[in-house]
């Protein structure tokens, strides 16, 4: 059996699924009609499960995933109420009591060049971090947006990816997978799994459209995991021990007037077991809480999100709000490619969404799939071992990068916050790069692979929004001498080029109303 | 700032406007736009390339006056040294504005003449009446008012031909890079211009239905125009002596 792999069945619409079929189809050519040559890939949906729509933030990789598969940016913002996010701005992470910093996209200036972390902690009473190095904390306050009409499509000023709204989004992926890329959509539930004799699935029974072979599954099912998880029994590794949150109650929240500002940071506002989301999408707020369902009662969760509500966006809103309730448990399959058959996104593993990683992933995971695609079933073995090494060492790393956000909090005033730090709660890695960090401030060689999902820049913001304290250096390098005056160059510029974008940046929703009006220029 | 009025018989019978030039009045403009239908006099003067409007993101031809923001290198005191002076020039103080018609009414529009009382060339003894002294519009103004109507066609045909650019993926960005005799090194950005390699390679159908648009001879005009910078650089360099 040495069979090309040219037949793949996406199992499950939504995001992940439409997402999944648009990576592989705007890579390889998709053709219906079925020649020696041809590749088929075909998406089934149950016409009757309705999409959990999660994700509705993105980091800027989509914006690239957006244009190798042909979108329009502009079709794009007009059809999925997409507006622009430049960042996170966490709210009472580390004392509860009004402190907040932010976690921009753009990189600190001059990044691939010198580390300017230690030449800010002389100045760190004076400015914040994010302030310092990156011109784009400017914008969160005014809710400005990264770019301008004249900017071109996919182009900016500064970093940034999206807010969306996911249903919208399947849809719109959907229209152009079918449409665009040759991509054929079966409505159709899925009876039963067809196995072969080297224990591959050879096909899926479904009610209305009968038997679907194929020679490569991919299982976007959601939680569920029909294939991987049901089928093939491969196990949910479990994460509540480190990250506690495994509840959500999510809102949608309508704006008082068409014309009240849009975010251009997704905010996440720390509670007492947990933390509040808040996206700014052009039609509405999506706004919800989670938490730790072992830390805090569903009514004291739900008081909380009412309570905010009401104070940020006012108090007939929180009165009219409905929550949607979503649990999960936190964690992510043994492994995500088995045999002939590979999980992405909710089937693959869940987390809480402190850093968006739901989008990027599903990015990440079609996008090695599209790339490393086996030439046929003898490699595919080879292939789908790189495939889990890769993706689980990229979940330990998303792990401890959302583990770290709690265990530099000052808070102690819930067992939550406390047990937050409990050593036993940290993992092994985590503990040794912060201790390392006491010492070095997070840089380019601290990562192990070219392709990291979080850069050593991540690891600054956060850390120093934080109120980290990493030692000065004791003994002088010689590079230091020079470096000194680099730096101060740099803080200049910019602290220029902030002044700069607050002058020349049109608001988020200026800019959203004009691309449903004008649209962006390819050029 | 502007202050538009429709310009009325009855309000404005006193009113004359300057038509000398000069920096007071606005003219030392970097670029102007301009439209296909003046570009065979444009481009015996000026280079003629693509900006785009900063309010909207959306394309539009201009003729480039000089190379950098406030400097018009064709003005010198009050001459405009060129043999045609673009259409967005002379029209000054006036624009077309629009009011509700309310013959064709459910909110269909009109367009009328307004002038900008705000501009320093609106004068009340000094320059080109408006209006005889029988109420009757002037020579002048209406000369003007076919400059203004020539304006609005034009800005219906620029999108027309803009689209068309686009859809083919005529346009590109380019930088213009300086030398001057001084030896300083100037840039020159945030212009388009036609592709050449693109236009060279369009199929026939097209050729044949941008030659029956018009759109094939604005482009050769504008890719002709090209040869007029050559002199912009000599005004400049004159400048520096």
């Amino acid at each position: 059996m040495n069979h090309n792999i040219n037949r793949i069945v996406i199992v499950g619409g939504g995001t992940a699924g439409w997402l999944s079929a648009g990576i592989i189809a705007a890579e390889h050519r998709v053709a219906a009609e079925s020649a020696d040559h041809s590749f088929q890939l075909t998406l089934v949906e149950s016409p009757d499960i309705p999409t959990i729509g999660v994700g509705e933030g993105t980091w800027p990789s989509m914006r690239s995933t957006l244009q190798k598969m042909g979108i329009s940016e502009t079709d794009f913002f007009r059809e999925c109420s997409a507006s622009f996010k430049q960042g996170t701005l966490f709210k009472g992470w580390r004392s509860g009591n009004d402190d907040s910093y932010c976690h921009p996209f753009s990189a600190p200036h001059g990044y691939t060049e010198i580390n300017l972390a230690p030449h800010w902690q002389a100045s760190r009473d004076q400015i914040g971090f994010a302030d310092a190095v990156s011109p784009q904390s400017v914008l969160f306050a005014d809710r400005q947006a990264p770019k301008q009409i004249s900017t071109p499509e996919y182009a900016f000023n500064v970093n940034y990816g999206y807010h969306l709204d996911a249903g919208k989004f399947a849809e719109f992926l959907r229209k152009h997978c079918v449409e665009k890329l040759g991509v054929t959509h079966i409505k159709a539930n899925v009876l039963g799994i067809n196995s072969a004799e080297n224990g591959d699935i050879a096909s899926i029974d479904t009610d209305s459209h009968g038997t679907i072979e194929g020679n490569l599954f991919v299982d976007c099912s959601g939680q569920r995991s029909m294939l991987l998880g049901d089928h093939f029994g491969i196990p949910v590794l479990s994460k509540n021990t480190v990250l506690f949150n495994n509840t959500a109650l999510a809102a949608q929240i309508p704006y008082d007037s068409d014309s009240d500002p849009i975010e251009s940071c997704t905010l996440s506002t720390a509670q007492s077991a947990g933390w509040i989301w808040d996206i700014g999408l052009p039609t509405r707020r999506g706004i919800g809480h989670v938490y730790s369902s072992d830390h805090n009662t569903e009514d004291r969760a739900s008081e909380e999100l009412l309570s905010y509500i009401a104070k940020t966006v006012s108090k007939k809103a929180a009165a009219a709000a409905t929550m949607r309730k979503v649990q999960f448990s936190p964690g992510h399959r043994a492994k995500f490619w088995h045999k002939n058959c590979v999980a992405i996104g909710m089937s693959a593993g869940f987390i809480e969404p402190l850093e968006a990683s739901a989008l990027v992933l599903v990015e990440l995971s079609a996008g090695m799939i599209a790339e490393q695609l086996p030439a046929n079933r003898d490699v595919m073995d080879l292939v789908a071992k790189r495939f889990n090494d890769k993706f689980l060492y990229r979940w330990d790393r998303i792990i401890e990068f959302l583990k770290l956000h709690y265990i530099l909090s000052h808070r102690q005033d819930s067992a939550y916050w406390r047990d937050n730090h409990a050593p036993s709660s940290i993992p092994d890695n985590l503990r040794d790069l912060v201790e390392l960090w006491r010492h070095q401030s997070p840089w380019h060689r601290d990562t192990v692979n070219a392709d990291e999902m979080f850069p050593s820049a991540s690891f600054q913001y956060v850390l120093y929004g934080m109120d980290f304290e990493t030692q000065p250096s004791q003994t002088l390098r010689r590079s230091e001498l020079t470096a000194q005056s680099q730096a101060q160059t740099l803080f200049r510029e910019n602290a220029q080029r902030r002044a700069q974008l607050q002058s020349s940046m049109p608001t988020n929703r200026d800019l959203i109303n004009k691309i449903h009006t004008y649209g962006f220029q390819k050029i | 700032m502007s202050s538009f009025a429709i310009v009325d018989s009855s309000v404005h019978r006193d009113l004359t406007v300057n038509t000398n030039r000069g920096a007071a009045f606005g003219d030392n403009l970097m670029f102007t736009m301009t439209y296909p239908m003046e570009f065979r006099d444009i481009q015996s003067c000026y280079p003629i390339f693509f900006s785009k409007d900063p309010e909207t993101g959306q394309f539009y031809p201009v003729a480039l006056l000089g190379f950098e923001e406030q400097s018009n290198l064709f003005l010198n005191g009050d001459q405009w040294e060129a043999t045609y002076i673009p259409m967005t020039i002379r029209r000054q103080p006036f624009l077309i504005g629009f009011q509700p018609d309310p013959e064709k009414g459910d909110g269909a529009t009109k367009p009328v003449v307004s002038i900008d009382m705000d501009s320093p060339r609106v004068t009340r003894n000094d320059g080109e009446a408006l209006f005889n002294e029988d109420g009757k519009p002037t020579d002048f103004l209406q000369k003007t008012i076919g400059t203004l109507e020539a304006i609005h066609h034009g800005l219906e045909h620029n999108k027309g031909f803009v689209a068309a650019l686009l859809e083919k993926e005529l346009l590109e960005s380019f930088t213009l890079e300086i030398t001057l005799n001084d030896g300083s090194n100037n840039k020159l950005m945030g212009f388009y211009t036609i592709a050449e390699e693109k236009l060279q390679s369009l199929d026939g159908e097209t050729l044949e239905k941008f030659n029956a648009q018009g759109y094939l001879q604005s482009i050769y005009m504008a890719m002709a125009s090209f040869s007029r910078i050559r002199p912009m650089i000599d005004k400049k360099n004159a400048a520096l002596d």
